[in-house]
């Protein structure tokens, strides 16, 4: 069966026709080529695959499309405005967050509802609100400092979304 | 892996032994069957759909049931195989009259999984077989006192 | 020597703009028109005879392309190749069919492949794919496997025994029979799962009219996966591109050449279409070769008073089902040479069986062999400590090769090029406060409470490695690598790289070096790797030699071309090459330094070639192979603190430090990223990691819901510190970094919870130490 959605995406607004079937991580990967969603895991597990979804971090591999009709969805795409970079990708660069970079975007837009609810998060919340976030290089503790990077950061500059 | 448990079903020893070993029984109460063929005596193709944890999909294979000691006992064979993996079990089933109109139900079995369903749900299939198990029986009992009533 | 300051700085990476920002390409990122979707049926079955495969309905199934059995692949695709021929020890490869062929021998082997134009249409035709099996008798723990009357695998391997391995030095029995204590204990080293976040996956698109093959392909050696896809392919290796550009981690797992690969090429030029696959979480729990799997038996001795005179090892490697492309290399030659630490133990004997099970294979896995070899001699280090009454940093120190003693050789032939082993030592107890933790400890005790401190003073083997050793031991390739460094008319460099970085940040690093070494600015330099189209001939990225191996070709390149430059900047100023000074990037006559000319200058005008200097050549590039001349050894100490708690048998790190020493650093930050990530699977494999299979053959921990992938909050703070001692193998003095943490960590770990556990009268338990398992043994104890 199809249905026919409409997604917002990173503010561009996408009417298509998906099978009832397809993941919501197909939908933004295959139909509309953002491939900086990633698929790590099939159960929901390595957080690879986060998006923002109605301002929120869900895994939308476990998500249908057809879930998503009217949705406002964020991918890591549609983080960097205007090519400045969002305060928590800087705080990834600075404090080397990142190295083979698979999990990077969904550790980034976990990150990002993180500091959404928490602005100033100590190591001990960091670790425990990314949990769901699984990372094989870093041992995690250069993202603890990337996000505490650009929670300081973020604090500074008022109005930042 | 082992499985057991008991159900008390409320209803006469002999009435449960005749619904039990009914092939309607199977096609009616048991979750997700989708095709049940006679091949033999107490033997039976069988394709049914099931679900643990994430992996679902169809198994099909043999029911037989022997060494039949009315109404007391007997034995299950099972055995099933598709995408999910594949499943094979015997088990024995008992029915002791509790003198009160009602028959306790005790199996006790042993299965073996293998492929997908082996290697991700098996720590699900306890749950998995007992909630299955349970919802065979109660819908048994159900029919009996549909019959009955 | 050009002076700028990159070489040392923690300068950001360049990949990360691209990572960061969703723009990186992985394998399944990659888009071709008219791609078709393979899909994999694999045996439920850990062994099992294949009796019939029906896939008439399946091929009538919508979108579905073909089915194809291994059968049909026989003659287009050739058997998985092996790429480590150990000799002398009556090794034994077995047909490795990339599409099982009438025998399945683990749970996961493929027995079919569906190819549909999409891939929900491919997992549904493969689901209707009826395979019928006859389940044979099974074998999963390889001291099993090789008992009489075990299952056997294949007619042509008896006792499922793949080879017999053995390497001694000196003459252990004799230092035995006088040695003063003995101390004996089986360790099993258990299976790990490598979990990079990148499953494997491979795009192959065929050009039947040019008869050439493009490959992206998960690849930590794309010329590696070139070559053997060639070979089984039959596609000549220049009519194959294989671009492994970005990978999302590797840790060993994507160094084999895999059957699900070389079928989809091999489907790819039968049908003339792009052919795609991508594992998933489980397809890469059950086929992507896992690591270690070993079973230690280790004999000790020593003197009374703590000197280490011998050490023996008979063990068994579980090797899977199958001998995986480098697997017979990791416990042998990365394992048995390694047996002396940084100790001096005159007498060393190692006898390792390779063993085959219904399993799934196994392989080089982050540190490979050398974290074995480490843990097993680390643990010894502690029972002699307990043997002798010595403090566990005193039995060390006692057997450490000096640092006046280098090079050394130890009884393993190796020769270790430089050491400071007791510096790194003494760091790491100021680091972590040796003294007050003891006392600490002894409180704590006299509460009933259990700290405990385990210490790993390691050394490993880098550098892989001279290409003559490689030979030697049986390693079907060589390991040196390769580099040109191009210069462009503007100035700007493009530097090609042999090394495959999927995580270790070389596009930065490297970057580094030839800006350190040329004067171009960094942002003037781009690294490229991984794409075989455009790089020259490389070994690839493992065994942490990417730096110390073709970071040297970098060098080497760099200053071939800065003494080209120096000629023309020569005659250009109108001077001899000896009179011109080189600093950052500028050319300059000496004494007079206001007659320069940049390297810019001087790269125009060896472009233009308008005025060459007698006997030049236009261009300003070079490209140089490096074969190191011997392997490097960095060491170090790390130091765990933890504490176990009794009533839930949980085991707390509360300090963990590591000093090592990797000579000199180029990038110290990503440095100290590697260690943290090498020290957080080390520590991993003590505390939660662990493969598990049932009697049949079922893998029990298949996805990341039962495996237990360590979490932000399984991975404690870990204060990093370094000594420096330079090798003398490379020109840049540094040893490599990739796996130090891997290997050091884990006996630190499992050294601090038995410590912990000493008061209980508990000398060893095997890995993890899950809270299970650290209860049910203190109740034990308690109760008896």
């Amino acid at each position: 069966m199809k249905h026919e959605i409409t997604v917002t995406v990173n503010g561009t607004k996408h009417t298509s026709e998906v099978d009832s079937r397809m993941l919501l991580v197909h939908y933004i990967r295959d139909v509309l080529n953002l491939t900086g969603t990633h698929v790590g895991c099939d159960t929901s597990q390595c957080g690879a695959c986060t998006i923002l979804f109605n301002g929120k971090a869900v895994k939308c591999c476990t998500m249908l499309a057809a879930q998503a009709d009217g949705a406002e969805i964020m991918t890591i795409e549609g983080l960097a405005k205007n090519g400045d970079l969002h305060p928590i990708q800087e705080g990834f660069w600075e404090e080397h967050g990142l190295q083979c970079g698979f999990c990077t975007p969904g550790m980034i837009m976990a990150s990002y509802d993180l500091l959404q609810r928490i602005p100033n998060p100590d190591e001990q919340q960091i670790r425990h609100n990314l949990e769901g976030n699984l990372c094989r290089c870093t041992g995690y503790q250069n993202i603890v400092k990337s996000v505490q990077f650009a929670s300081k950061k973020m604090s500074g500059a008022p109005g930042d979304d | 892996m082992k499985i057991s448990g008991s159900y008390t079903v409320n209803a006469e020893q002999q009435a449960v032994w005749d619904r039990l070993l009914d092939p309607d029984t199977l096609w009616n109460c048991l979750p997700g069957v989708q095709k049940l063929d006679k091949t033999g005596e107490n033997e039976y193709d069988l394709a049914m759909n099931v679900g643990v944890g994430m992996i679902k999909g169809t198994y099909e294979g043999k029911v037989r049931i022997s060494d039949l000691n009315e109404p007391h006992d007997y034995q299950m064979y099972v055995e099933g195989s598709g995408r999910p993996g594949f499943v094979k079990g015997t088990g024995k089933i008992e029915l002791a009259d509790q003198g009160d109109g009602t028959t306790e139900i005790t199996y006790a079995g042993d299965v073996e999984v293998g492929g997908p369903v082996g290697s991700v749900a098996q720590r699900m299939l306890g749950s998995v077989s007992k909630r299955i198990v349970d919802q065979f029986f109660s819908c048994v009992e159900e029919q009996i006192n549909k019959q009955g009533s | 020597m050009a002076v700028t300051r990159m070489f040392g700085a923690s300068v950001k990476r360049r990949e990360d703009a691209r990572m960061m920002t969703g723009r990186a390409h992985y394998t399944d990122d990659v888009r071709r028109n008219h791609t078709v979707h393979m899909s994999v049926v694999r045996s439920p079955y850990a062994h099992a005879n294949i009796t019939n495969i029906d896939s008439s309905e399946a091929a009538q199934m919508p979108g579905v392309v073909g089915v194809f059995t291994g059968a049909d692949l026989v003659d287009d695709v050739a058997p998985v190749p092996c790429a480590w021929l150990l000799p002398d020890c009556n090794l034994k490869v077995p047909e490795y069919r990339a599409i099982a062929v009438d025998k399945a021998r683990f749970v996961g082997d493929p027995v079919a492949v569906v190819i549909a134009e999409d891939r929900y249409q491919a997992e549904d035709a493969a689901d209707a794919v009826k395979v019928s099996y006859e389940p044979l008798d099974v074998v999963t723990n390889q001291e099993a496997a090789v008992k009489d009357g075990a299952p056997q695998l294949y007619d042509d391997v008896p006792n499922n025994l793949a080879f017999q391995w053995k390497l001694s030095g000196g003459n252990f029995e004799e230092a035995n029979q006088s040695a003063d204590i003995r101390i004996s204990q089986r360790f099993v080293n258990q299976r790990l799962i490598p979990n990079a976040m990148e499953t494997r996956g491979v795009l192959a698109d065929y050009n039947p009219g040019s008869g050439s093959l493009e490959v992206w392909l998960t690849s930590q050696n794309p010329h590696i996966h070139r070559l053997l896809l060639s070979a089984v392919t039959g596609i000549p290796e220049m009519n194959i591109r294989v671009d492994s550009t970005d990978v999302g981690g590797g840790f060993g797992s994507k160094i084999p050449l895999y059957g699900g690969e070389m079928i989809a090429c091999g489907i790819a030029k039968k049908l003339g279409k792009p052919v795609k696959w991508m594992e998933s979480r489980r397809e890469n729990y059950v086929t992507t070769a896992h690591g270690r799997d070993h079973i230690d038996y280790v004999d000790l001795a020593a003197t009374s008073d703590g000197k280490i005179t011998g050490i023996r090892v008979e063990a068994y490697a579980n090797h899977g089902a199958y001998l995986s492309t480098a697997a017979p290399g990791v416990p042998t030659w990365l394992f048995g040479t390694m047996l002396s630490g940084p100790y001096k133990i005159p007498n060393i004997e190692c006898t390792m069986n390779g063993v085959l099970t219904n399993t799934t294979t196994t392989d080089a896995y982050r540190g490979a062999g050398r974290p074995e070899a480490t843990y097993l001699l680390e643990r010894m280090m502690d029972l002699l400590a307990k043997e002798t009454g010595l403090d566990p940093v005193e039995v060390r120190r006692r057997n450490f090769i000096q640092p006046d003693e280098f090079p050394y050789t130890v009884a393993t032939t190796l020769q270790y090029d430089s050491g400071n082993y007791d510096a790194a030592l003494d760091q790491a107890l100021e680091m972590v406060g040796y003294e007050e933790l003891r006392k600490k400890q002894e409180d704590l005790r006299s509460q009933g409470r259990y700290l405990g401190i385990g210490f790993s003073t390691y050394v490993e083997v880098c550098g892989l490695a001279p290409s003559s050793a490689a030979g030697m031991m049986g390693f079907q390739g060589g390991l040196w690598e390769s580099a040109t460094v191009r210069v462009h008319p503007s100035g700007k460099a493009t530097v090609l790289t042999g090394a495959s970085p999927h995580g270790q940040g070389e596009e930065t690093t490297f970057a580094q070096l030839v800006s350190h070494e040329t004067g171009i600015p960094f942002h003037d330099i781009e690294i490229v790797h991984g794409d075989t189209d455009r790089i020259p001939f490389g070994w690839g990225t493992y065994g942490s030699r990417s730096t110390a191996v073709g970071g040297s070709a970098i060098v080497y390149a760099s200053r071939n071309i800065v003494e080209k430059a120096k000629r023309f900047a020569a005659h250009m100023l109108e001077s001899s090459p000896e009179d011109i000074d080189f600093n950052d990037g500028v050319f300059s006559v000496k004494g007079s330094p206001e007659r320069s000319k940049t390297i810019q200058d001087v790269a125009l005008a060896a472009h233009l070639a308008w005025d060459l200097p007698e006997g030049e050549k236009p261009g300003l590039e070079d490209s140089y192979f490096f074969d190191p001349t011997n392997f490097t050894f960095p060491f170090g100490t790390h130091i765990c603190v933890v504490e176990v708690d009794a009533e839930t048998g949980t085991t707390e790190v509360q300090k963990y430090v590591a000093v090592d020493d990797l000579g000199n650093v180029i990038n110290p930050m990503i440095v100290d990223g590697q260690v943290h990530g090498g020290i957080a699977q080390g520590l991993a494999q003590a505390l939660y990691e662990y493969a598990a299979y049932d009697e049949g053959g079922q893998l029990l921990t298949g996805s990341m819901m039962d495996y237990c992938v360590p979490k932000f909050e399984h991975i404690p703070h870990m204060d990093v510190g370094r000594t420096v001692t330079t090798t003398p193998v490379n020109p840049m003095g540094l040893k490599g970094a990739g796996e130090t943490g891997t290997i050091a960590s884990t006996p630190a770990v499992v050294n601090a919870i038995i410590d912990a556990l000493s008061p209980l009268g508990i000398k060893h338990m095997d890995m993890p130490f899950t809270p299970q398992r650290v209860w049910e043994a203190i109740q034990e104890r308690k109760g008896s």
